[in-house]
């Protein structure tokens, strides 16, 4: 099933001195359950594609159509409301907020969806579970280690359940054995959840693993691979 | 999480940048509602001893009387007039005043005097006279005393600084005098014993006089002395006259101190040959609020005959109140300062919160967080800042305020006799709790909600990806 449609998407920075063309005629659909690669050189439009996928930033020219809604036509307020419900975000530098614990950021977003507490709690304890921090679901991110940090970010991700997960460069800031790690659970995931993950990378074990990898190079898809 | 229980969070993350922000509120509210409490507390305190000692609330008068007052300015009493402001609900009595001016003079000594004809018990209902007789004076010789007995050394020291003093009650000698409740037990017996001033009063038809403590003091005269009185009658008339000092008084609006002569209003009447005439009749009122004297004015001025009017007590003080307006305005200047203080200190932590969390607001939108909720966040924040600073500067003035104004500050030496030759009681209370305290809180809340636009602006103009790089 079709989550995710990118119909000739373009973005251009034109600012007054720099024209660059960012995202280039990018047409791309994505799957229920992927697991894809998003990889190119530095400045080849993977984290502007992200964003553009994520409703963070808007194209310059071109359709991004997410389960039927393009993200095009929704006014700010409902692209954020559309934002929480369909994608989760995983960013680099892990980004969970720093006053609430491990179990609090992960029911964060169900909170504003308003589950209730019960629901919030079987849901909550079953992602710390899977992400193997269950026991430290007391603490705030400011006590745990990096690869843990981000290992409860991939549980705030999946949380409310969305449609896909947008990953980018989530293993730059850990070592090779949270990187690892980290990697298992995601794939783990994404196999019981059926949940798409996008990745946006440069880590040779992510595009291993990625059962799709798609090329940039200067904001145009050069490759698609999909592997089985 | 709800708004209040993160932004409480959040309030914490940065506990001392948050602490010196709400100490900062916490000063500002403390000392501005110190200082107002103060100078409010004196204007209250001068208002009243001048109301209280002298022109009242209402007053009725000759029209041409407060302009200009002669005694050919005197009106006559007559029972209709006593009907019409009794008829007023909030009117408890009519206090029957014949007031003008004569040269006092005793030995070789003179002195140009206010002479005030007043009902020895009506006036109670007012002024009471009676109740500023004085009961208790240091002169040398019970200083003297005082200094052989066994108070305190810390009190025996500054024994000579009171020297001449009087006081009305027990209670304003060890106020002024500076005794704590705990030494009190043992000095008044000994103060009240050795300071006791056999004082005197009045009747009508009584040839005697009441006289002020400076005024007596200036005449060096006392209880049972002869004072002679010389001025102009009604029309034109001599006024002369001899009177026995009956009573020593101590106003507390010492320039009124070292005026006055209070005769019984009969013997007044007849000294100046005004039988049957009065200056001013002086309404004793039960509820002395603006608002109901606003009304009396408005009600008894078309019932009473000219030339005869009302007057409220702002129109008879016209002159202080202008003066305490400008004194007002000078210390408001200075609490505006104070407050300009805050609000950039305020600010800067506002500016300083703001670009710190530019990438923590720019998360918190991308994964699904309204701006309206994020900005309620932060103005909850915000809130919590100017409340913990108002409550605890509120708290923290409260039992100064409280303390000041049961011990007045009282000045002695060269600063009360500044504070004498412009007139003024040279003490300084504290009002209590009242309209100002909800005036200063309310200007610290909006400097606090203006310091909240800053964040709420920055979030509703979120660029998410630029946020993100931050």
């Amino acid at each position: 099933m079709k989550v995710l449609e990118l119909k000739e998407v373009n973005k251009i920075y034109d600012g007054s001195e720099v024209h660059v063309h960012a995202v280039s005629d990018v047409t791309l659909d994505f799957h229920e359950a992927e697991f894809a690669a998003i990889v190119g050189p530095s400045g080849s439009g993977k984290t502007t594609l992200l964003n553009l996928i994520g409703g963070l930033d808007m194209p310059t020219s071109g359709e991004i159509i997410i389960d039927g809604t393009n993200l095009s036509k929704l006014k700010s307020s409902q692209l954020i409301d559309f934002r929480m419900r369909n994608i989760g975000f995983v960013f680099q530098a892990y980004n969970l907020i720093p006053v609430l614990t491990a179990k609090e950021n992960v029911e964060f977003i169900m909170s504003l969806q308003k589950w209730s507490r019960k629901e919030r709690d079987e849901r909550t304890f079953e992602l710390l579970k899977a992400v193997g921090l269950f026991e430290r679901m007391n603490s705030r991110p400011s006590k745990m280690s990096g690869g843990q940090q981000q290992r409860v970010a991939v549980a705030r991700a999946l949380a409310s359940r969305p449609k896909f997960v947008l990953a980018d460069e989530p293993t730059a800031n850990l070592d090779s054995k949270s990187a690892t790690t980290l990697l298992e659970i995601m794939e783990k995931l994404n196999h019981e959840e059926k949940i798409t993950f996008i990745f946006s990378t440069h880590d040779a074990r992510v595009v291993k693993m990625a059962h799709r990898v798609i090329t940039l190079e200067d904001g145009k898809v050069v490759s698609d691979d999909k592997r089985e | 999480m709800k708004s209040y229980k993160m932004s409480w969070r959040n309030l914490w993350r940065n506990k001392r940048r948050t602490l010196i922000t709400v100490g900062s509120v916490f000063f500002a509210v403390f000392f501005a509602l110190i200082m107002r409490s103060l100078q409010l507390g004196t204007y209250d305190h001068m208002f009243r001893n001048v109301i209280e000692s002298y022109t009242g609330y209402l007053q009725i008068q000759h029209e041409d009387f407060w302009d200009n007052k002669i005694i050919d300015n005197a009106f006559s009493y007559t029972p209709a007039l006593e009907e019409t402001v009794l008829s007023d609900k909030n009117v408890s009595a009519a206090v029957p005043r014949f007031e003008s001016f004569a040269l006092a003079s005793s030995g070789a000594l003179t002195k140009g005097v206010l002479v005030m004809g007043i009902d020895p018990e009506k006036e109670t209902l007012l002024s009471n006279v009676k109740g500023k007789l004085v009961k208790f004076k240091l002169n040398e010789e019970n200083i003297e005393s005082l200094k052989k007995s066994d108070i305190p050394e810390k009190y025996r020291e500054n024994l000579d600084l009171y020297k001449g003093k009087s006081f009305v009650s027990s209670s304003s000698m060890m106020i002024e005098m500076g005794i704590s409740v705990k030494d009190s037990a043992s000095i008044m017996p000994v103060l009240r014993e050795l300071s006791y001033f056999k004082n005197g009063y009045f009747k009508m038809g009584e040839n005697s006089a009441l006289i002020g403590d400076k005024m007596a003091a200036f005449l060096k005269v006392g209880l049972g002395d002869t004072l002679v009185l010389i001025g102009q009658g009604y029309h034109g008339t001599t006024a002369a006259g001899k009177f026995r000092i009956a009573g020593i008084v101590k106003i507390p609006a010492p320039d009124l101190d070292n005026k006055i002569v209070y005769l019984p209003v009969d013997i007044s009447r007849e000294f100046y040959n005004a039988p049957g005439m009065l200056t001013s009749l002086v309404l004793s009122i039960r509820k002395n609020d603006d608002s109901e004297i606003i009304r009396m004015i408005a009600a008894l001025g078309p019932k009473i005959e000219p030339p005869l009017r009302v007057l409220g007590w702002r129109e008879m003080n016209e002159l202080m109140i202008n003066q305490m307006d400008a004194d007002s305005k000078s210390g408001m200047i200075m609490i505006l300062i104070l407050y300009m203080v805050i609000a950039f200190g305020i600010f800067g932590t506002v500016l300083m919160m703001t670009a710190e969390r530019r990438r923590e607001f720019g998360v918190l939108v991308a994964v699904g967080m309204q701006k309206t909720k994020l900005a309620t966040v932060v103005a909850i924040e915000m809130f919590y800042i100017g409340l913990l600073g108002i409550a605890s500067g509120i708290a923290a003035a409260l039992p100064v305020i409280f303390y000041g104004y049961s011990h007045p500050i009282r000045f002695t030496g060269e600063m009360a006799s500044m504070y004498e030759d412009y007139g003024m009681e040279p003490v300084m209370p504290f009002l209590p709790v009242d309209w100002y305290f909800l005036w200063q809180s309310a200007v610290v809340a909006i400097i606090v909600l203006i310091a909240v636009i800053y964040p709420v602006r920055k979030i509703s103009k979120i660029q998410i990806v630029n946020s993100l790089k931050a």
